[in-house]
């Protein structure tokens, strides 16, 4: 069995506005081995993406602790949270949240830059990256050039560039058409797959969950069902290689 | 303060109010008929106090500048009125008496019999207008307090008829008794407090006066108040049977005081009423009908005509009026009154001289001059006048001089509303998606931006009126060193608080609703999608459209009217009353209408001019206005627009050919701003040569600021990528820098309009700021040698003209305390006024000058330097002075008279001769005829040389051609003294001493002594001082420029919420957060303060290398020190209001900024 990559136990977090004070996690224990894809599901203000930013070290937690590769996070000064996000962890967002005055491979450099990586060497991964996502031709562009689904992908290859082991997807197609939505999670499986990452993706879809190896279910601030770890072989996973990843980034890009 | 720009300030404040008030009607109609677009207008003022603080200080700064201009100039106005109030009492005419006779003397008034006054006294009864007279003696003498020997040497002995005193105001003590001038022991005499403080003295010390060499002693018997009867400057008082013992002149008086009806102030509004009967009276009438009857001639009615059309103003209607009276042909009370006018009486010689009736203007000259036995001159009416124009001027300057900072004000309202509709081009584009015209979007904005006017304008006039506090402040204490009973008194006029809040209203909804307009023609779905740059303007693009939406514009108010009618009859009555409410905000506020209708042409006209033909056209066009009326700013613009206009039209060429659409927009347009800033920085002798003399004025440094700013800005911002190449290659070499470096350059570049127009500000702002600084710096080497201000003369001594000293040399050899040998060189002159005409030019008027009549040893050993000289008079300096003194009819005149090219030149003078420039190299002898104001005599002399600009500090010592005395002796009746001596001390004596010494032995002549150098550098002190106070008031827009980078800040940190959240998840640290935000304010202050400090450098290296035509030691000097400080705290300061933005920006959590939207 794979090594836990995430392990938190009794997180708790409340949102304090002054007036009004939400629970919005309480007590939620959640493990992740590495390689998994897990997808965390529940109805809206449920807590997943609270979830999300506390597992990942975006925001902080209230009582509880979360181990990232047996690392305690938390414990962590924010300097030292901040570099070991732009070594370890990439991240997708619903609004892909691109820079918009950066070119698509200048976003794509910027985690590289952050982790000390040489300027040429940055350039080079993150054109590399974008042809991998078949987006060599609009490298140069703005993100307000480019479609929703290219501009996911260009988030995608920025999530990846610094080959994390972990990858923290927000709704990463809540934003796309349904075929653009089907082309970007078989991206993702692919890359888990093939490049071993884990992932762990926010989303309302079934379909979405349906392709990850575990479903964790939430209602109100606590998991009502982590799911159970669905091997590699059944379900709708699909199995393949790099060529198979290359194929499938190529059609994307034709949209 | 009653002007400014020529213009009432009683208008102006109507005009305002006819502007601004409909316009504040209309806002609030808007609002009431439209409550959501109001709400929304309105919300966010609450909601960012940050924001709306930085937004209220840059938006006020225009009202401010105004403000802080008006309330000088009413200080000034204030102040010196209430000294001339203060001074003259109840007085507000002198008459004195006009026949000079030998008996007379130099420095005096003409002395008349007493029995002619009581004939006067009782004439003038029946005049409703006066409400008293008086007569008496004044003359000035030198005095000497004999308890502590401290002496004046202009003390004024007033001898006041006691009967007088009931009509005149009396005399007051020091404690406001009533004491009258009753009870005199013989000898005694009132001093009043001024003369007092001079001598020292007190009740019962002996006070002897030098009179016509004998020696008078007067005990003092009281210490009075100053003004009126008192006087104002340091005066002896006593009876007037005392005085006339005292002077010698029994029976006789040389002076009448009137006071009008009504009290101190007010009685001046009578002034005009007063001296016309006043004149009529003295006017000999058979002199007078001599006169009509000489003017009533066809062609001289003609002349004066033709010449008063041509003044206009005052004199023109003054003019036309003697006319009508002329044609009339009966001489009554007005005509006598209008030809006894000494200015009317100079028209009118001009005028037939000018239409070539020289002959008549002979004859009329001679017989104006014998028309009156008295003259009349409305001292106090011309004093208020002087404070008017006094304070209209110094508003005219703080204004010109703020015009910069008004400039970037309205920048920064434009860039602060730009802004905030890029902050909020979701929700308006949602509102258009939803049903809301962009009428309402011009409303929701029109909203937000009346309220921050409202409070800002009311800020802007609180904190001008600090501001000329400290104006006021700085300046008194500035003054003081060189003129101490000149002092002013803060003050401000409501109307003038109203126009300050008026005007800063205006310019703020103007800018305001033009920006509003921008942002409202945006693209709904560019907005709803979150597109760059929201200000797409859609120009509709048939000109039928636009030529119709001219006709609308034209005809606004009936449309608004019909429109009402036709709402009312359908019943709705609330946007009938809208509507009819509109119609009259059109006619009332017509300005309005008139915006309206300009909008209409340019929108009609706009794309023609971006095709460039347009332009150009507009460009030639203009350039021909200013070679023709050799107006330097039409010329230039004109070129500009000109370039312009070839740019838009190889743009449009350039498209067509293969080159992508925006490297051809680049070529074009980088192309243009480099023509442009190369035009605008050219030396100013190579624009002289191909258009020859073009004057300029003070507008053209705002002109010429504007423009090369504008044109670099636009050619950095047309190349900006370039730069953010180039910067990220220098400072992104460093790993973790890199990063930091990329979004802090990236940012600023993709918002290029915003950019553009902050660079744009801090630019400008430390334009002027360079350009002041190194123009003082560069007039301050030019004064370093002093000697040329000073003639190589040490000591300058005046003695009281009552009682000079014959033979100065005699009398230091003779004196105990003076040792001759300390003496290199003695010279001595006589000031005193002419009036002069240059021979053979058309406008032959009689124009004030000074002559200094200098005796044979000035011109032996004078050291002035002259600039120019007359060909056959040289080659050296000695040798012109030399000539003066064996030829009588020559004379070297000072730069006051002799114009310069292109340069400011000052009015002080109103004589000016014709035919040659400052610049000049050489110069013919230039034949003037000089003419004594006193006894009319005329003599001729021939002008063979001018003085260098520097001479007397430039003027501020002493004004005046220099001449042989001979002349003077030849001209008056009465003998003529030497009253100013110059000293030249011999090597190594101690200057200092001397003069000491000097004021002592020759105290009883009056003899007041100052010490060149010292003066002169007393005065360049108070000149570096006011140019470093005119630096820190233009500094003022420099705080605009830090809230525009304050409010640039505060809204990059709420736009980029949800990217601050990104960087953060990709690995950014906080301090890399902080510091993005840092380096990117740093780069467009940095950016603006390389480009102000270029530009500032080289306007001034022009400006320098062109007054060194005019002052050939001036140098161009950069004030390294005074620089760095400039730029230091203007870095500084725009780091500090980015500092707190950044600071809260680097602490949002990376979760908490992601959720943000």
């Amino acid at each position: 069995m794979a090594e836990l990559i995430v392990n938190a136990t009794g997180i708790h977090k409340t949102y304090d506005t002054g007036k009004l004070k939400v629970q919005a996690l309480k007590g939620v224990n959640l493990d992740v081995r590495s390689g998994e894809m897990v997808a965390i599901m529940g109805p809206s203000g449920c807590g997943k993406t609270t979830l999300l930013n506390c597992l990942s070290g975006l925001d902080e937690i209230d009582a509880g602790q979360v181990l990232i590769d047996g690392v305690l996070l938390h414990a962590m000064p924010d300097d030292e949270r901040s570099d070991y996000r732009a070594r370890r962890m990439g991240f997708v967002f619903q609004l892909y949240n691109l820079l918009p005055v950066l070119s698509a491979v200048e976003n794509v450099e910027l985690p590289l830059l952050v982790s000390g990586v040489s300027p040429s060497e940055s350039h080079r991964r993150a054109v590399e990256m974008l042809d991998m996502m078949g987006l060599s031709d609009r490298a140069r562009h703005l993100p307000a050039e480019l479609s929703g689904g290219q501009r996911q992908r260009v988030t995608i290859a920025r999530a990846l560039v610094n080959e994390p082991s972990i990858i923290w997807a927000d709704e990463p197609t809540g934003d796309l058409d349904s075929e653009t939505a089907g082309e970007i999670i078989d991206l993702m499986c692919q890359l888990n797959q093939t490049n071993g990452q884990s992932f762990v993706l926010v989303t309302h879809s079934e379909e979405v969950g349906s392709r990850a190896h575990r479903i964790v279910r939430m209602r109100d601030g606590q998991i009502e069902d982590d799911g159970s770890l669905r091997d590699g072989s059944d379900g709708n996973q699909e199995s393949g290689s790099l060529e198979d990843f290359s194929r499938i980034a190529d059609e994307a890009a034709g949209e | 303060m009653e002007e400014l720009f020529g213009l009432s300030m009683n208008w102006i404040m109507v005009g305002l109010l006819a502007i601004l008030l409909p316009a504040l009607a209309v806002i609030a109609v808007m609002g009431w008929r439209n409550p959501v677009m109001l709400k929304l207008g309105l919300r966010n003022i609450p909601r960012r106090k940050a924001q709306t603080a930085l937004i209220i200080v840059g938006i006020m700064i225009s009202t401010l500048i105004m403000a802080a201009a008006f309330g000088t100039g009413d200080t000034i106005n204030f102040s010196i009125r209430a000294q001339a109030v203060d001074a003259l009492g109840p007085i507000d005419e002198i008459v004195v008496f006009s026949r000079t006779t030998a008996q007379d003397s130099f420095g005096s008034n003409p002395y008349f019999p007493y029995s002619r006054y009581k004939e006067l006294e009782a004439e003038f009864q029946a005049l409703e207008s006066i409400d008293g007279l008086a007569a008496g003696i004044g003359e000035e003498v030198p005095a000497v307090n004999m308890r502590n020997f401290k002496g004046e040497g202009r003390m004024r002995v007033a001898g006041v008829d006691p009967t007088s005193l009931e009509a005149l105001g009396s005399i007051w003590s020091e404690t406001g008794e009533e004491v009258g001038l009753v009870g005199f022991a013989p000898g005694e005499a009132f001093i009043n407090q001024k003369a007092a403080e001079e001598l020292d003295a007190q009740i019962g010390d002996s006070i002897r006066l030098v009179i016509a060499g004998d020696t008078q002693i007067l005990t003092v018997k009281g210490v009075v108040a100053r003004g009126g009867l008192a006087g104002d400057q340091p005066t002896v008082i006593l009876p007037l049977d005392r005085a006339q013992d005292l002077f010698d002149r029994p029976g006789q008086v040389n002076s009448i005081v009137v006071s009008n009806l009504g009290d101190e102030t007010s009685g001046a509004e009578f002034s005009d009423q007063v001296t016309m009967r006043l004149r009529a009276y003295f006017a000999d009438t058979e002199v007078a009908g001599e006169l009509s009857q000489l003017l009533s001639q066809p062609e001289a009615l003609a002349a004066i005509e033709t010449y008063g059309k041509d003044q206009g103003g005052d004199s023109g209607r003054d003019l036309s009026r003697l006319t009508e009276l002329l044609r009339s042909v009966q001489v009554n009370e007005e005509l006598l009154g209008l030809l006894a006018d000494e200015d009317v009486a100079e028209e009118v010689v001009a005028a037939l001289n000018r239409e070539g009736l020289e002959e008549g203007a002979r004859k009329a000259d001679t017989l104006f001059s014998g028309l009156e036995e008295f003259r009349v001159i409305d001292i106090k009416k011309q004093v208020l006048e002087i404070a008017d124009e006094a304070a209209s001027q110094v508003t005219t300057i703080f204004i010109v001089l703020g015009l910069f900072s008004i400039l970037v004000g309205v920048l920064l309202i434009f860039l602060i509303f730009v802004m905030l509709a890029a902050a909020r081009r979701s929700e308006m584009g949602m509102a258009r998606a939803v049903g809301a015209t962009r009428r309402h979007l011009v409303q929701m904005f029109v909203f937000e931006g009346t309220s921050y006017a409202v409070v800002s304008a009311a800020v802007g006039v609180g904190v001008g009126l600090g501001v000329s506090a400290v104006i006021v402040l700085v300046a008194n204490q500035l003054i003081q060193s060189f003129e101490e009973d000149l002092q002013f008194t803060h003050h401000f006029e409501p109307r003038s608080a109203v126009v300050a809040y008026c005007l800063g209203m205006v310019i703020t909804l103007g800018t305001v609703a033009f920006s509003a307009y921008r942002v409202s023609r945006m693209n709904i779905v560019v907005a709803i999608r979150g597109l760059p740059e929201i200000v797409t303007a859609q120009e509709d693009s048939r000109l039928a459209r636009r030529a119709f939406g001219v006709g609308r514009s034209l005809v606004r108010p009936i449309i608004f009217g019909s429109a009402g009618v036709r709402l009312a009859f359908r019943g709705r009555g609330s946007s009938a009353l809208g509507n009819i409410l509109l119609m009259f905000v059109w006619v009332i506020g017509f300005p309005i209408w008139i915006a309206d209708v300009f909008a209409a042409l340019v929108r009609l006209a706009w794309p023609y001019f971006l095709q460039g033909w347009l332009a150009l056209l507009l460009g030639l066009l203009l350039t021909r206005v200013g070679t023709s009326s050799d107006q330097a700013a039409p010329f230039r613009i004109g070129i500009s627009l000109a370039i312009l206009g070839i740019g838009l039209m190889a743009r449009l060429v350039l498209r067509r050919t293969s080159m992508r659409p925006e490297s051809a927009d680049r070529l074009a347009f980088t192309a243009t701003g480099i023509l442009l800033v190369a035009f605008w920085v050219l030396p100013f002798s190579s624009l002289r040569a191909v258009a020859g003399e073009l004057d300029g004025g003070p507008e053209m440094f705002f002109i010429s600021g504007v423009a090369m700013v504008a044109a670099t800005v636009w050619t950095v911002m047309n190349n900006s990528d370039l730069l953010l190449r180039g910067l990220t290659a220098i400072f992104g070499k460093s790993g973790r820098l890199r990063p930091v470096v990329i979004t802090a350059v990236a940012y600023p570049m993709s918002a290029k309009f915003r950019t553009g127009l902050t660079l744009a500000m801090f630019a400008l702002v430390i334009f002027t700021l360079i350009v002041v600084s190194i123009l003082t710096e560069a007039f301050g080497t030019s004064s370093e040698n002093i000697d040329l201000a000073t003639g190589n003369w040490d000591i300058e001594s005046r003695v009281n003209s009552t009682t000079p000293i014959d033979d100065i040399n005699g009398a230091i050899e003779n004196s105990e305390l003076l040792t001759p040998a300390d003496f290199a060189a003695i010279g001595g002159f006589t000031t005193v006024p002419i009036e002069a005409r240059q021979v053979g030019v058309k406008d032959g008027r009689w124009n004030f000058y000074a002559a200094r009549a200098a005796n044979d040893a000035f011109f032996d050993n004078t050291g002035h330097r002259l600039k120019l000289i007359a060909d056959g008079y040289g080659p050296t300096d000695t040798d012109v002075w030399r000539a003066l003194k064996e030829d009588p009819r020559l004379a070297v005149v000072d730069i006051s008279v002799v114009p310069t090219r292109g340069g400011f030149d000052d009015n002080l003078v109103e004589f000016e001769l014709e035919g040659l420039h400052y610049e000049d190299d050489t110069m013919s002898p230039i034949d003037i005829e000089v003419r004594d104001p006193l006894s009319g005599n005329i003599f001729p002399i021939t002008v063979v040389g001018v003085l260098d600009v520097q001479t007397d500090n430039f003027g501020n010592m002493g004004l005046g051609m220099f001449t042989s005395k001979a002349n003077l002796d030849d001209t008056l009746p009465f003998p003529v003294p030497i009253t100013t001596y110059r000293f030249r001390v011999a090597e190594g004596v101690d200057v200092a001493r001397v003069a000491r010494e000097l004021d002592v032995a020759f105290r009883e002549n009056g003899l007041e002594t100052e010490e060149l150098r010292q003066v002169v550098e007393d005065q360049r002190a108070a000149s570096r001082a006011f140019n470093n106070l005119f630096t820190g008031y233009m500094g003022m827009g420099l705080m605009v420029g830090i809230a525009a980078l304050g409010v640039i800040s505060l809204r990059a940190v709420v736009e980029r919420r949800q990217q601050i959240g990104v960087l953060r998840a990709i690995g950014y640290r906080r301090r890399m957060i902080q510091l993005s935000f840092l380096l990117e304010s740093s780069f467009i202050a940095l950016l603006g303060i390389a480009i102000g400090v270029g530009l500032g450098t080289i306007l001034s290296y022009n400006i320098v290398n062109d007054i060194r035509d005019n002052i050939e030691t001036i140098r161009f000097k950069i004030p390294w020190i005074q620089i760095g400080v400039i730029v230091g705290i203007a870095y500084l300061f725009s780091l500090l209001t980015t500092f707190l933005p950044a600071r809260q920006a680097s602490r949002i959590y990376p979760a908490e900024a992601l959720r943000y939207e």
